[in-house]
């Protein structure tokens, strides 16, 4: 997949800078998934998180 | 059963002493766990006991956290109760159930039948529950594991993984926005004995009990709030002498439905039960309090990432 895009683009990443980007698309990801887990108010997430919520001391809830 | 006794000397023209004795004790209070009973005895100098009298007591939410909230951060810095109860044998006693953990302000008013005024405040710290904690770094555990994991894959990774890791970021999607808060409509109680405000977290609710029938001298007052999700009582004071009607306020500290009992005995009558609802609405926490707790998981699962990465680039060497 790497060497299709490095095809594509024209030019390579040093391995590093390859790190940082696919750390930040992670941590995006994973940003995301907690926002909706842990902070958001939809319903059947809140709900069926709730417990999970308070029993971790130091996210809010309502 | 344990108890602790906090003791209060009030200056004032007759010197009083105001003990406040909470059982279970102060070291063993946790929130939400349950309700602890919190009794008063306020004495002269010598010792006896102020025979009348009453006592206003002002019960304040803990302040805010410097950088991570409790799981209430609406309750946080606010009133939670404000009532008065007469002192009998210089004694006066209530059930409270507190909703987070820190430093509680209670503040006694002692008014002497013969006018004399004494003032004290208490502080009731309320640790966290220790499996909150145990809980919180385990959370915080498999999330510098997933970060570590990740950080070894996106390490020099062989295409394979890279593929992977590639599919699992394109399946993912994140979710932007979210709905407002949930809120319960408050419903109209019937007419009863008792009158209850619409309930909204994070303000006192004035709860008043009127006589039916004018009432009448040394009714005896009994009064009881349940969380009906948690099964707990989280308020209560029994026998409060009372003539017409009884006024409090109390803030429900959770957006649920509450169960409010009153049992009034008049003099030569059966006593009159009333029951009432309470659908409390519930507010949805400031941005400010979340933020932290998400920016606290990110910082672990990039610590992971980093310790990752370099454990990978060290078994290479």
């Amino acid at each position: 997949m790497e060497r299709t895009l490095v095809t594509w683009l024209g030019f390579s990443f040093a391995e590093r800078q390859l790190f940082l980007i696919k750390s930040g698309i992670f941590l995006s990801v994973c940003g995301a998934t907690l926002f909706v887990a842990l902070a958001s108010s939809y319903p059947a997430v809140h709900d069926t998180l709730h417990n999970v919520r308070h029993a971790l001391a130091v996210v809010p809830c309502h | 059963m344990s108890c602790s006794l906090l003791v209060g000397v009030a200056a004032s023209a007759e010197e009083l002493k105001i003990y406040l004795k909470t059982t279970p004790a102060l070291e063993f209070l946790r929130p939400f766990a349950d309700p602890v009973t919190m009794s008063l005895l306020v004495t002269r100098a010598d010792g006896r006991p102020l025979e009348r009298g009453s006592v206003g007591i002002v019960l304040d939410a803990p302040k805010s956290g410097a950088f991570l909230s409790t799981d209430f951060p609406v309750v946080e810095n606010s009133r939670l109760l404000e009532l008065a109860l007469p002192l009998r044998q210089g004694r006066a006693g209530w059930k409270y159930l507190f909703p987070i953990r820190g430093d509680y302000r209670l503040s006694v008013n002692v008014v002497g039948s013969d006018g004399t005024k004494t003032a004290k405040n208490f502080v009731i710290p309320v640790l966290e529950d220790r499996t909150k904690w145990l809980s919180l770094g385990l959370f915080c555990a498999a999330l510098f594991i997933l970060g570590f994991t990740a950080g070894r894959i996106f390490t020099a990774a062989p295409a394979t993984m890279t593929t992977a890791w590639l599919i699992f970021s394109c399946l993912v999607t994140a979710v932007s926005g979210h709905d407002g808060p949930v809120s319960v409509e408050n419903f109209a109680p019937p007419p009863t004995a008792l009158e209850i405000a619409a309930a909204t977290v994070g303000k006192p609710t004035q709860l008043r009990w009127r006589a039916p029938d004018g009432g009448a001298a040394s009714t005896l007052l009994s009064i009881s709030i349940t969380h009906l999700e948690k099964h707990k009582m989280v308020f209560a004071v029994d026998n409060v002498p009372v003539d017409k009607d009884y006024l409090l306020d109390f803030q429900f500290p959770d957006g649920a439905e509450y169960r409010v009992n009153s049992i009034a005995q008049f003099p030569g009558r059966g006593p009159l039960r009333t029951e009432q609802l309470v659908a409390v609405t519930g507010v949805e926490p400031p941005m400010a309090a979340q933020v932290p707790a998400l920016a606290l998981f990110l910082a672990i699962i990039a610590l992971g990432l980093g310790a990752g990465r370099f454990s990978k680039i060290l078994a290479a060497r």
